[in-house]
């Protein structure tokens, strides 16, 4: 069946992509590139937020998500809770969606 | 197993945002022709959300290589993700590293490197995250399959928002120097522009790879201005 052989290639491309790196990288690894990689994560999520916040249909907007997550912001600076900045940001979601904004 | 615990728990938060998209998925499978356990199926041995609904959307105009490609393209970014995750996992059995890499996702992956730079993270804790994600995600799958119809856009009640949010509350971990802040702005603002103006769904990992490398740039000439002494009339 076509579909099942669809889901296992994905599967597969997909696995690739998450065990390579973590297998490969093991032992031994050039200062430089270990330094790099210590600068991923604040990268990516920045990466992760940043259009998320200003450009959740893919054009400029600066809407409810982008002053929702400013909000989440403070609750991020003064908690460093994900639970905090959540409910921080979904508070403020729907406060200005109830008053309109 | 406390740490298991600990990770699994650290999901809750981002739960409710996992099923609500996990609905959503399993309602747009079903439109292209999935039944529910085809649906749910996808979501267990996949489990990779941006990837599924990229495929259920090209499913009923595109051929089987072209989805698996694409698949692959919009997955890439985890070899970033396992990059930056590797040294951490350097004493563990391959059996482990395996086992990691069969369920890390983007949100696991957020909160077990936060843990890791935090200093208390463990590969038991990236598990306990690991499964916590891969628990919520096939089950929103399977229901809004089986429910089929008038799913509401997650969006509409800022449930899209969790993600962001729950990142941002990650990142903190961070952003202890200004080069870490200087790393986030610098990508941020990338991946905007990427967004914006570039097609395809290169953003995150071309967004990811530059900022980082700004990171280093930025420890060579931070390095460069002590050495020449100068440096501490620019402490801010």
């Amino acid at each position: 069946m076509e579909k099942l052989g669809v889901l296992f290639g994905m599967a597969l491309v997909t696995y690739f992509t998450r065990y390579t790196m973590i297998a490969a990288l093991g032992r031994g690894m050039p200062v430089l590139a270990r330094r790099w990689l210590r600068y991923v994560p604040p990268a990516v999520l920045a990466a992760l937020v940043v259009p998320a916040a200003l450009a959740p249909e893919g054009h400029l907007e600066v809407g409810l998500p982008a002053w929702a997550v400013l909000a989440g912001a403070v609750f991020a600076w003064r908690t460093h809770s994900v639970l905090w900045t959540i409910l921080g940001g979904m508070a403020a979601f729907w406060l200005l969606r109830l008053l309109g904004a | 197993m406390k740490d298991f615990w600990r990770g699994l728990v650290a999901t809750l938060p981002l739960a409710p945002g996992v099923v609500a998209f996990g609905l959503l998925y399993g309602m747009m499978a079903r439109q292209v022709g999935f039944s529910p356990w085809e649906a749910w199926a996808m979501s267990l041995v996949v489990h990779a959300g941006s990837a599924q609904f990229t495929a259920v959307g090209m499913w009923e105009t595109a051929g089987a290589i072209p989805i698996v490609l694409t698949t692959l393209v919009v997955n890439l970014r985890h070899m970033l993700l396992g990059a930056s995750v590797a040294p951490y996992l350097r004493g563990l059995s391959p059996p482990w590293k395996a086992l990691l890499a069969l369920w890390m996702s983007d949100e696991s992956y957020a909160l077990a490197i936060a843990e890791y730079e935090r200093g208390r993270g463990t590969h038991r804790y990236f598990l306990g995250a690991n499964v916590g994600i891969y628990l919520a995600w096939p089950t929103g799958g399977l229901i809004g399959s089986l429910l089929s119809s008038a799913i509401p856009d997650p969006s509409q009640y800022g449930l899209d928002l969790v993600f962001p949010l729950g990142f941002l509350g990650l990142m903190t971990a961070f952003l202890k120097d200004r080069i870490g802040v200087a790393v986030a702005l610098a990508a941020g603002g990338l991946a905007l522009l990427g967004t914006v103006y570039l097609p395809g769904k290169w953003t995150i990992i071309v967004a990811g790879l530059l900022g980082s490398g700004l990171g280093v740039l930025l420890e060579e000439v931070e390095q460069a201005w002590r050495n020449s002494g100068s440096f501490s009339a620019w402490r801010w």
